[in-house]
């Protein structure tokens, strides 16, 4: 069954968790004096001020009436976050075309209207290969054509 | 150096072939991206800028610059003909634009938005060439209580102009100087935040954290909402304006115009706040207050010359100051680090050329948006017309390589994945994610300058208020954040921004 969760209760968990968590680590730091600030000056006052403002917001998310998130497709945010993971990962070991085909494909799956055809599929090989030739050979970012895995067939 | 031997050195440089050309290039890719649906200036600029990294200093400006004016008018073109505002400040031309657009008039109305726009640049062009140089000698005998006031200045009217309550303003603003923090301490070199991750040393770059965030956080909100996305792109026909729609224009550019160069310097969101002044202002005067909403062409002209000439304007704080205005203006000052240009007072002194060239330019990049708009407007239209599932992989590919290409890291490119994802949730949260990108950027300066003041005064604070420049400040931001809390300015506020979400 559906969980509703407020707006505000989101926003106010987010920002008192990472407030916390940021003040614990940032008393660790020397604070200093306000006359010769240390490292752990600033970030002390900001986390505890987070930490606050979060406590504010759910204190109003209790008290009001804040709208409920509706999340009707979470799938997308994963397809295609992992798409881009995965393209970071292969980018200097497939080379830039392959990485951008593989990105291509797998991000689109997460569209509602993704079919696999022939016309997606040629639009997306050609696509790859204007941005090996654009990024790579006109622009001359240092990204391999053909990635480390692929050396073998490379180069004679 | 005077003004006019200035802008002769300014004349000179943007005028070599390769700046030219560069300059139109930042334009015609700039309005080609900008135009897509969903994608606002910052996603924009953030995609393109990978093309300007192997350019020198000063034609790499340029081109941004160029990119920056191309994504602003294209996204006033997917506003009109689509009611898609790109950016919060488009809001308000879709109001009467897209109205204009269903009765057979979009051809006029993106006349009236070229030709403010172009006159409206072409104003606040002059008004940096007139102000910059002297607020750069102000600014030279600002101290760091000074700058720390106005930083404060600037979040506090980020945050007073986002569409979320102040409580979210002011947490997105904290989140965004902690994230600011992470990194090496310049002062102590202690690394703060890092996760005992080397890729943290150096700090979360701007530019990967911005794109994740509007780039392709935008594309995972739009992704969601995919199958209820009614796109209807209306015709272009004439575009030229009757004698009437010239009558009935000029007077509200003029008034557009100098509300943008006025507010445009403003710290915060002067963007939005000239758009929605310049449209509330024309709908008082007007003798016929009863045609806007419904397609008044005074609609689309006035705030659209407040939106560009206030564009134009932003680039003084940035250029005088180092401080920018607006999250876009951010991104610029990220590229710019990128490049290894420091933006601040000395940029006049130290780089004439880059300072003038990167002003002349700006005239010539509003003349060529000019000349490529009117004719080029049915390419535009085929190239809304592309349809999200095409689009959104490419803009996947774009923005991975852009922010990869920065310093050739797999990590940034992880970093980005995160920050969209993140970017999706603070949507669904109802936290708007401008404050945060703009502290992002704002919030190391601030630490540093309040660590020299406090240094400078022995640890008083009173000293921001001995202070009479930065007293003053203080009070502007005072006064701001307390009229959000009268209820006038807050029905006024709610109305302008819930639109604009």
């Amino acid at each position: 069954m559906p969980v509703k969760i407020t707006q505000d209760a989101v926003q106010g968990g987010l920002f008192a968790a990472i407030g916390l968590a940021a003040l614990m680590m940032a008393l660790e730091f020397p604070i200093g004096s306000p006359s010769r600030m240390g490292p752990g000056f600033f970030p002390v006052v900001i986390s505890t001020l987070l930490t606050l403002t979060g406590v504010g917001i759910l204190v109003r998310a209790r008290l009001g009436s804040s709208p409920a998130i509706e999340v009707t497709r979470w799938s997308p945010a994963i397809i295609v976050s992992i798409a881009i993971v995965v393209f970071g990962f292969l980018l200097d070991k497939l080379g830039l075309p392959l990485a951008v085909l593989l990105l291509c494909i797998g991000a689109a799956t997460a569209s509602v209207r993704f079919e696999l055809n022939w016309k997606a599929v040629v639009g997306a090989v050609a696509f790859s290969v204007v941005c090996g030739i654009l990024f790579v050979t006109l622009l001359g970012l240092p990204i391999p054509l053909l990635g480390s895995w692929l050396q073998v067939f490379g180069a004679p | 150096m005077d003004i006019f031997s200035g802008l002769l050195l300014g004349l000179q440089t943007a005028s070599t072939f390769s700046n030219f050309t560069y300059c139109f290039l930042g334009v015609l890719l700039g309005t080609a991206v900008g135009v897509l649906p969903g994608l606002g200036p910052i996603a924009t600029i953030s995609m393109l800028m990978p093309f300007t990294f192997g350019l020198p200093v000063d034609t790499a400006l340029i081109m941004l610059a160029g990119i920056f004016y191309g994504s602003q008018y294209g996204g006033s073109t997917t506003a009109i003909l689509m009611n898609l505002p790109g950016e919060a400040a488009s809001v308000v031309t879709t109001l009467d634009g897209h109205e204009m657009a269903k009765q057979g008039k979009a051809g006029r109305a993106l006349a009236a938005a070229a030709i403010g726009s172009f006159f409206a640049g072409t104003m606040g062009t002059l008004f940096i060439v007139i102000a910059a140089p002297i607020l750069a000698g102000m600014a030279l005998s600002f101290g760091p209580t000074e700058y720390f006031s106005l930083i404060v200045l600037g979040l506090a009217t980020s945050m007073v102009l986002t569409s979320g309550s102040l409580l979210s303003g002011f947490g997105m603003v904290l989140l965004g100087m902690l994230l600011g923090m992470i990194g090496t301490d310049v002062n102590s070199g202690m690394a703060r935040y890092t996760f005992g991750s080397p890729n943290l040393l150096d700090g979360l770059n701007f530019v990967v954290i911005a794109t994740g965030i509007f780039g392709l956080g935008d594309v995972l909100a739009n992704l969601e909402t995919e199958s209820s996305r009614a796109a209807s792109i209306a015709k272009v026909s004439s575009l030229f304006p009757t004698r009437d729609d010239w009558k009935r224009m000029t007077a509200p550019i003029l008034r557009g115009t100098g509300i943008g160069v006025l507010l445009g310097v403003l710290p915060g969101a002067g963007l939005l706040l000239s758009s929605f002044s310049a449209y509330a202002l024309e709908k008082k005067i007007s003798k016929h207050p009863e045609e806007f909403g419904k397609g008044a062409i005074e609609g689309v002209a006035a705030p659209e010359a407040a939106n560009n000439a206030a564009a134009q304007t932003a680039f003084i704080p940035m250029l005088t100051l180092g401080l920018p205005g607006t999250a876009t203006m951010a991104l610029m000052i990220g590229a710019l680090i990128v490049q290894g240009v420091q933006p601040g007072p000395n940029i006049l002194n130290e780089q004439p050329a880059l300072f003038w060239g990167l002003i002349v330019s700006m005239w010539i990049g509003n003349l060529l948006l000019l000349i490529l708009n009117l004719p080029l407007v049915g390419v535009w239209a085929k190239l809304i017309s592309v349809p999200y599932r095409y689009l959104f992989p490419l803009i996947c590919v774009f923005t991975a390589i852009g922010v990869y290409s920065i310093r050739n890291s797999a990590f940034d490119v992880y970093l980005m994945a995160l920050f969209g994802v993140l970017g999706y949730v603070f949507r669904k949260a109802g936290a708007e994610p401008a404050p945060l990108i703009l502290a992002l950027i704002l919030g190391p300066m601030a630490e540093e300058f309040l660590r020299r003041s406090l240094l400078i005064s022995h640890g008083d604070a009173t000293v921001f208020f001995t202070s009479p420049v930065s007293m003053g400040t203080l009070l502007i931001a005072a006064v701001l954040l307390v009229s959000i809390l009268l209820p006038a300015f807050r029905r006024a506020r709610e109305e302008g921004l819930v639109e604009a979400d």
